[in-house]
């Protein structure tokens, strides 16, 4: 009881802290580099719905990112249709794209899964590289529209906008792993992970979970690509579908601990950050050398605790345990207390 | 699962790690100059005045690395010509610094975009905000200069653009960004020039044949050509869109024929479809009066390399050529400082490079302050004359409405004895046009 009470005001004071965030840093590229932060967060969490519960390792998440950002783009700069409505239209195409490229690709195990979702990113890359009618190879510009009005979804001078509507999509998106983990469909996502065959065997509908996974993952992934084409205002092929997006969406997921619901927050708010300052204080006077240390960085990670970061955490805990100072654990682990559930 | 996601993770890092390892290596030799350079002045004149900070957003790591370490380069010669003497015919050079501001030196600050539009937005926010810097200059690839420069825009920066050739870049109506560089609809233009330049010397042609491969690059070109055929009234004979990965060309090549050669051949290829055309046009003994081609594949190593002595006598555009040293002194003379200090020769970018950042340095003096709109009105009023500048143009000018530089100009090159020898515009020309293209047999 007492435990709850304290994270509770934990979780309040991290909120309050978040909301207030563009008040006390006022400094624009450190604004620009949390929006960032919170932006790969969310795609992270989206990844890792599908790729972390449900254990399907996708490379080819650039193209629901890349439909999200195209729809809304193309809605509003051809018809005029205000890119709020055009978000969620654009998350609908890559739902139903999501089920296309699932469908049949649900049947390949692993490897070749992972092998499949590469191809397909590759295919859309193309496919848009050549498709006069939304720019090619060329891309669309956005207007720059002044004023700073939310209805707009564009804000020039206050950045601030731009963090809240992205930290909303944090909330939404934290909501609705939170639940998953405590519903049916999160523990058969996690018995599929698990034990595919097993899973199948106590009647769980492998392809018809894994494509639930996949359309939230997706819809959650469009929607950012929406987010990013307001943010940046230039979407082009190269940018929006590349492999470079579907591998980092991987690898924050990764780097901060699959199947965990802070994992992904945590990867990205070690990765961004790293990137971004790498890259400022080393690029102008080392060429690449930011890259390497980038790197290195991630390959130290990866090879002392495999699990992520949140194994880091983890071991942390258990080892505090062992000396008897904390005698329950975090929510976070339930991975063996779901499957028990789903039997039931 | 777990051991593959590892696996495929460390392929990525490996990647990652290789991409960073390109760059440093030619960056290496390049540092120490620039290095000392400051440092020096400031142990000289300890009351020194103001300094001018710019800020330059490059590719300085990734795939385009090599690209950057040129434009970086280039940025840092014109720089060093500004802040001390040289005995030079360019703008500023041989003042200390800018006169008009109290012997001002200018100091670049580096932004890396890494080629990613997202990045180089992000060094452009941080440069004008944390660097405080009074101008920009940059980004080679299109798609970045369109983001880093919209970000100007909406902070009031002057951004001046020397290298980014998309049409659309000055179709925006943008306040704050000028381009010195000619752009592909200038490029496409230059042919028809040419054509009637060759005309009035009594070469004519009957028409023009287009030849393209049919993905949006050549598709522009081919529409800007047939645009420009109109407009200069030369008749299209033919009009062949191709796939360019397609393993035999022949039937092109015949439909070609069949249009007549006593006519000018526009080709836009890359480089292993240029290569086989070359092959078919030899098989097939397919000569036309010229072949003209929109650089990309024809300007491409391998071509001569590959064809050898088949290569001779095709005509390209171009941006700019170590040859034009020949009629222009002053392009010897930088390139040899040039090379002295990073041990190779200048080419297309770091000559655009170099030629923009000279530009925007002349404007500021002339604004005689870091103010902004003083520096957008002096933009406007530039009028630097052929002569001062490295370039094969007619000088810079600004377009009011644009802010496209109206002076640029292409030119053309031939391969003569496997080396691309300037031939158009002819005052510019370091050798004679080879005309018509030689029949096959007779070579």
């Amino acid at each position: 009881m007492q435990r709850i009470r304290w994270q509770l005001l934990v979780l309040v004071l991290v909120v309050l802290l978040l909301l207030a965030f563009p008040f006390y840093v006022a400094q624009p590229f450190l604004q620009r580099t949390m929006i960032l932060v919170v932006m790969w967060s969310v795609l992270g969490l989206a990844w890792n719905i599908l790729g972390g519960y449900a254990g399907q390792v996708s490379f080819g998440h650039a193209i629901f990112f890349g439909l999200g950002a195209y729809t809304s783009t193309y809605l509003f700069t051809e018809w005029g249709i205000s890119p709020w409505l055009g978000m969620f239209v654009g998350a609908g195409v890559a739902v139903l794209v999501s089920i296309v490229i699932g469908w049949p690709s649900f049947r390949l195990v692993g490897h070749y899964f992972a092998i499949a979702t590469i191809a397909a990113g590759e295919i859309f890359a193309v496919i848009f590289r050549n498709w006069k009618a939304v720019g090619g190879a060329v891309g669309i510009y956005l207007p720059i529209i002044r004023g700073d009005r939310l209805i707009d979804y564009q804000f020039q001078e206050f950045k601030a906008g731009y963090y809240y509507i992205i930290l909303a999509m944090l909330a939404l998106i934290v909501l609705v792993t939170y639940r998953l983990e405590r519903t049916r469909m999160g523990y058969y996502l996690k018995a599929i992970r698990e034990d595919s065959e097993a899973a199948r065997s106590l009647g769980i509908n492998i392809t018809r979970y894994k494509l639930y996974a996949m359309m939230i993952s997706a819809a959650f992934t469009a929607i950012v690509g929406t987010f990013y084409a307001q943010f940046v205002l230039y979407i082009s092929p190269n940018t929006v579908f590349a492999l470079a997006i579907s591998i980092q969406m991987a690898l924050v997921a990764i780097l901060g601990g699959t199947g965990t619901l802070l994992g992904p927050i945590i990867g990205a708010a070690v990765l961004i950050p790293m990137a971004e300052y790498t890259r400022v204080y080393l690029a102008g006077r080392a060429g690449g050398l930011h890259l390497v240390v980038y790197g290195l960085l991630i390959m130290l990670i990866s090879v002392y605790q495999p699990a992520g970061l949140m194994g880091i955490y983890r071991e942390w805990q258990h080892k505090r345990a062992a000396r008897g100072m904390v005698n329950d654990s975090l929510p976070v682990a339930t991975a063996e207390g779901g499957a028990d559930d789903a039997v039931a | 699962m777990l051991r593959l996601t590892r696996v495929l993770l460390i392929l990525v890092l490996a990647g990652l790690v290789l991409a960073g390892c390109v760059a440093p290596q030619p960056a290496a030799p390049a540092a120490p100059a620039p290095a000392e350079q400051p440092a020096a002045e400031e142990a000289q004149a300890p009351a020194a005045p103001e300094e001018i900070v710019i800020g330059a957003i490059y590719p300085l790591s990734g795939a385009l690395a090599a690209t950057g370490v040129d434009l970086k380069n280039a940025v840092e010669l014109a720089t060093d010509i500004i802040n001390n003497e040289y005995d030079l015919n360019l703008p500023l050079a041989k003042s200390a610094g800018l006169p008009n501001l109290g012997g001002a030196k200018i100091k670049l600050v580096f932004g890396d975009h890494e080629a990613d539009p997202e990045k180089g937005a992000a060094e452009a926010e941080r440069l004008i905000t944390t660097e405080n810097v009074t101008a920009l200059v940059g980004s080679y690839n299109s798609a970045v200069t369109a983001t880093a420069s919209q970000v100007a825009e909406r902070e009031g920066v002057p951004f001046l653009n020397p290298e980014s050739t998309s049409p659309t870049l000055t179709e925006r109506g943008f306040q704050w960004f000028f381009r010195t560089t000619p752009y592909d609809k200038l490029f496409a233009e230059n042919f028809f020039e040419f054509l009637d330049e060759m005309k009035a010397k009594g070469y004519d042609v009957s028409g023009v044949a287009i030849l393209n491969e049919n993905t949006l690059w050549g598709t522009d070109v081919a529409t800007l050509e047939n645009e420009f055929a109109q407009q200069y009234g030369y008749e299209v004979v033919a009009n062949i869109p191709y796939e360019a990965k397609a393993s035999d060309v022949s039937s092109e090549v015949q439909k070609l024929k069949a249009a007549g050669e006593d006519v000018a051949l526009l080709q836009a290829s890359y480089v292993s479809d240029a290569i086989l055309y070359m092959q078919t046009y030899k098989q097939l003994d397919y000569a036309p009066t010229a072949i003209i081609a929109m650089d990309a594949g024809f300007v491409a190593s391998e071509f001569v390399q590959t064809l050898g002595d088949d290569a001779n006598y095709i005509l390209s555009r171009e941006v700019w050529a170590l040859d034009l040293a020949e009629s222009k002194p002053i392009i010897k003379a930088v390139n040899d400082m040039y090379k002295e200090r990073y041990g190779t020769n200048m080419n297309g970018n770091s000559a655009r490079a170099f030629t923009g950042m000279l530009t925007l340095a002349d404007a500021i003096n002339r604004a005689g302050s870091t103010d902004p709109a003083a520096i957008q009105q002096a933009l406007l009023e530039t009028d630097i004359p052929a002569d001062q500048i490295i370039m094969p143009w007619k000088g810079i000018k600004f377009d009011p409405e644009t802010h496209q530089n109206v002076l640029g100009s292409g030119i053309i090159v031939q391969i003569q004895d496997g080396e691309y020898k300037t031939v158009w515009p002819f005052d510019l020309a370091s050798a004679e046009i080879v005309w018509p293209f030689p029949k096959w047999s007779e070579r």
